[in-house]
């Protein structure tokens, strides 16, 4: 395919005429802004793209994509899109989704496409709350929260979405937010580049049901010193002056300081392998921003190839093909056990 | 298409035995106003050219289709004659390939459906989904006229179903003291169940439903030429609150929910209770 075949597309080309229904200041327009900045960057023809999700505020996000999309059911754009994978293997199958649509509801159809390996890239909004029924808590809700459904705090632990993508051993596991937007769109470009399953999740900002819930990356002096940025091949540092870092210490993570009369220098650092054969490495990352004391990790935390469920099915075909001939329908009718009437 | 093979419920009940009580749910359970063409075998091999029929429906219409049949069927079996690939009616679809005067929610007039446009197609870049649109541009929508132009316009679509399907001709008299109406798998019951009754004189029809949605649309005439109707089902009358409901006919139901057919000396029995 030469480049020449394909238009130069543009941002607007990505945007379509209908009115967004996001309340104002929403985290959601940041993160469509940089999907419609990526997608004609792609060399990617328009047509080739589907954008399918379920329900909730992250689920409106077709509605605002110049491309083919499909709104679907609570919980299942997973299965619609794996359905329009298989059938369309040359499309480009984006998933929008939140924090409640693909983990409550949806949980059981998103660790099966990410257990299948289905080329499928997914943006999950997590803004830690149901936003569009208005308030009620959701699977990444903070233990003890209060909302509207659970007025005197919850009582169940969340999700780590990341470290549950692991789990499924899905192939790549990111973690972007809103309004970094460079960050957010190196993230996504970095996705669109992979050819399996792609688990991206955004750290989403729902002003009216849950404002500020990742106010403390994402504040000022916040971002240089609670965010640590993963990037393959570097030292995991971070802090306003370079001076905190992340060390490996037998199979735990440990936050150091650097420069302080310790003796420790950058050298000593955990540098970041998205490529680890492990996924016992990825999930310490995943799970380290919920030790107190350390940073958040933002970036890819795993990346690696193996067969996408697609592939495997469309050999499995022309294997069989191959072997036994292409379907004879006549034959399939005389199958079994058959007798003539004379 | 879904198939859905009835057995005796609710929930788990009796899953190896028969039973034929999905026909309300298959009728009205989809959220608010949504119906969808449902059809029925009525014997094993019926099964066959049901599933084709349904098919035929689905891809001209545009619209989920249901089977049902049940467990009788689906533990029966019966002499079948193997079909030549040629006696299988073709079923043609057309997709929309034209940018130009594509409207992702304009129906064709003759059977309402919407152009079929497959993603990856240039220029035909569209979103569908679960919230009410606007006619022909497919835009969400929620102006009140519009919505219900829309909710009659799905029903319509499900109602033109009926123009290709035949109209029914009663099996045994076709008109006269007792109709029996029927579907699924106790057409075999029936049609023993009936004739020693006719052999004393008595003028008794048989119409057994393909499609149950929407019914034929000769079907209340047929109900008419009769002085009374039966409605043996495997269920507590559902059949019978359609036709009753439909047709303002007085219908009677013949009701047995024991996970088990008909017999035909049931079936016989009941005329003749009817009958005197």
């Amino acid at each position: 395919m030469t480049t020449a075949s394909i238009p130069v597309l543009t941002k607007k080309d990505f945007q379509t005429d209908q009115e967004v229904r996001w309340c104002p200041g929403c985290g959601d327009y940041a993160i469509l802004s940089a999907v419609q900045s990526v997608f004609p960057e792609l060399g990617i023809p328009r047509e080739k793209f589907v954008v399918i999700s379920g329900i909730g505020c992250s689920s409106r996000f077709p509605y605002y994509m110049n491309t083919f999309g499909f709104h679907t059911i609570h919980g299942r754009a997973p299965a619609v899109a794996t359905g329009v994978k298989i059938a369309h293997p040359e499309l480009e199958v984006w998933v929008a989704t939140g924090d409640g649509d693909s983990l409550a509801i949806g949980g059981n159809h998103t660790i099966h496409m990410l257990r299948r390996n289905v080329g499928i890239k997914v943006l999950m909004f997590n803004n830690k709350i149901y936003g569009l029924t208005k308030g009620q808590y959701s699977p990444t809700s903070e233990f003890g929260k209060k909302t509207k459904s659970t007025p005197y705090g919850t009582a169940d632990r969340p999700f780590n979405p990341l470290g549950l993508a692991i789990g499924a051993d899905t192939g790549f596991v990111a973690r972007s937010v809103d309004v970094f937007q460079g960050h957010l769109k190196d993230t996504l470009k970095k996705a669109a580049a992979h050819k399996g399953s792609a688990y991206v999740e955004i750290l989403q900002n729902c002003n009216i049901f849950n404002d500020g819930a990742w106010f403390n990356l994402t504040e000022k002096e916040a971002r240089s010193e609670h965010v640590v940025q993963l990037d393959h091949g570097k030292p995991l540092i971070y802090g306003k002056n370079r001076d905190k870092g992340i060390r490996l210490n037998g199979m735990e993570l440990e936050v150091v300081h650097l420069g302080n009369g310790n003796g420790l220098t950058e050298k000593d650092l955990l540098v970041h392998d998205e490529k680890h054969p492990n996924p016992a490495y990825a999930f310490l990352l995943a799970q380290m921003e919920e030790k107190p004391g350390f940073p958040t990790p933002i970036g890819v935390l795993r990346s690696w190839d193996r067969d996408r469920y697609e592939d495997v099915m469309a050999k499995q075909i022309q294997d069989v093909i191959a072997k036994r001939g292409p379907g004879d329908l006549a034959k399939l009718l005389h199958a079994g056990d058959t007798w003539e009437v004379r | 298409m879904i198939c859905d093979i009835q057995r005796g419920g609710p929930s788990t009940g009796l899953p190896t035995k028969t039973e034929q009580a999905d026909l309300l749910q298959a009728m009205f359970s989809r959220n608010s106003e949504a119906p969808i063409p449902i059809l029925a075998p009525s014997t094993p091999g019926d099964c066959f050219w049901v599933a084709v029929e349904a098919c035929r429906i689905a891809l001209k219409y545009m619209v989920p289709v249901i089977i049902l049949s049940d467990g009788y069927l689906a533990n029966g079996a019966e002499p079948w004659r193997i079909p030549t690939v040629d006696e299988i009616p073709g079923i043609q679809v057309k997709f929309a390939t034209d940018p130009n005067g594509f409207h992702p929610y304009s129906r064709n007039p003759e059977t309402l459906a919407r152009p079929w446009a497959i993603p990856g197609t240039p220029g035909l870049e569209h979103r569908v989904g679960g919230i009410e649109k606007q006619d022909v541009t497919g835009n969400i929508n929620y102006e009140p006229l519009n919505h219900e132009k829309m909710v009659r316009l799905r029903a319509a679509k499900v109602e033109a179903v009926g123009q290709d399907i035949p109209d029914v001709v009663p099996v045994g008299d076709p008109d006269g003291d007792l109709l029996i109406v029927a579907w699924g798998s106790t057409y075999g019951a029936i049609t023993a169940g009936m004739k020693p009754m006719r052999a004393k004189g008595h003028r008794i029809g048989h119409v057994h439903l393909r499609h149950l949605n929407p019914l034929p649309r000769n079907l209340g005439e047929v109900l008419g030429r009769y002085r009374q109707v039966l409605v043996p089902e495997m269920n507590m009358g559902q059949l019978l609150m359609l036709l009753r409901a439909k047709y303002l006919v007085d219908a009677q139901g013949y009701n047995k929910i024991q996970g088990q057919p008909f017999k035909q000396v049931e079936i016989e029995a009941k005329i003749e209770e009817i009958l005197g």
